[in-house]
């Protein structure tokens, strides 16, 4: 398939025609409704799948803890990944939303990072005697969340926008190295957690049955984080306007004054 | 379903499943009360007769 250049035109007016917020916030509008139906759906669809199957030979109905926790950690890196385009989006395009997406990407992230962590300790009590260990699985997985916590902080805590925004993006650039590390560290090192059973080279080696109510399951997360992460964009999009009046109003109550 | 009453394993699974509902369900209501509070603020600042840069007045 050959690209032209007129759709790469297309494609880039596309790209500026988001960055307009106005337009961007009508866009939310128009498919935040059905995203979130088609969520609900997923979701029905893959907890009726999840509890229809059968025991599993080794670790029996706790296989089912897989269908929370695992999209739970792909998430976990998706949002990061989402937070990367943004910081990329910050330093090398400018581009007006980038920040507001990688800003708003952060909570959702953080949420996926904890339920990744506390579902594997509930998944891992049962089936390997312990809750927690310092192997290198878990432990890159905890940086996650502590790189998650930190950018969060260092969004609220620098008030001039530009700033927080490319002093944030250098961060996440940073940080984007354990993303790595999480998914090669039980190749790398010997670890507890066992190897990849779904993105593997040679296929996934789960049998259909476990396969396929995972896969739904991931879809749900997916459209979960999609919809949220439009809505929280809407929302900073609209603390951004407020910033704006107040400030305004303060000018406006300093000319009066003066 | 039923199966998984009165198994040993049904604290976990369940403990599993509740913590993500709640920690979904609270970012859910955290994203629609926070649309609010932001729409009501923009409102009443727009009523006081400040106007954003690309609405029309």
């Amino acid at each position: 398939m050959t690209v032209t250049t007129a759709d790469n035109t297309a494609r880039a007016k596309g790209l500026t025609a988001l960055a307009n917020p106005t337009r961007f916030l009508a866009l939310v509008r128009f498919v935040i409704w059905p995203l979130a139906l088609a969520t609900a759906l997923a979701f029905a669809v893959g907890l009726w799948m999840s509890f229809s199957v059968p025991d599993d030979y080794q670790q029996g109905r706790t296989v089912r803890i897989m269908f929370v926790h695992v999209p739970s950690v792909w998430m976990a890196m998706g949002a990061y990944i989402v937070m990367v385009s943004g910081a990329l989006g910050v330093l090398v395009w400018r581009h007006p939303l980038a920040d507001v997406a990688a800003r708003s990407a952060a909570p959702f992230g953080a949420a996926f990072t904890f339920l990744g962590l506390v579902t594997g300790s509930l998944w891992g009590e049962p089936m390997w005697g312990t809750w927690w260990v310092w192997d290198a699985r878990l432990t890159s997985f905890l940086v996650l969340l502590i790189i998650y916590l930190g950018l969060i902080a260092l969004w609220s805590a620098i008030e001039e926008p530009a700033r927080s925004a490319r002093l944030a993006a250098i961060v996440v650039l940073v940080g984007a190295i354990n993303i790595p590390i999480i998914k090669f560290s039980v190749d790398w090192f010997t670890t507890l957690h066992q190897t990849a059973s779904v993105v593997r080279m040679d296929g996934p080696a789960l049998a259909p049955e476990f396969l396929y109510p995972l896969l739904v399951m991931a879809l749900a997360f997916l459209l979960l984080f999609v919809t949220l992460h439009l809505a929280a964009m809407r929302n900073e999009i609209l603390r951004r306007q407020i910033r704006t009046l107040q400030r305004k109003a303060a000018r406006s109550a300093r000319g009066g004054a003066a | 379903m039923t199966t998984l009453f009165g198994t040993k394993y049904f604290f976990y699974i369940a403990a599993s499943y509740g913590i993500t509902a709640a920690v979904l369900l609270s970012s859910i209501v955290f994203v629609i009360l926070t649309h609010r509070r932001h729409r009501l603020r923009l409102r009443k600042l727009e009523e006081s007769g400040l106007r954003r840069g690309g609405a029309k007045s």
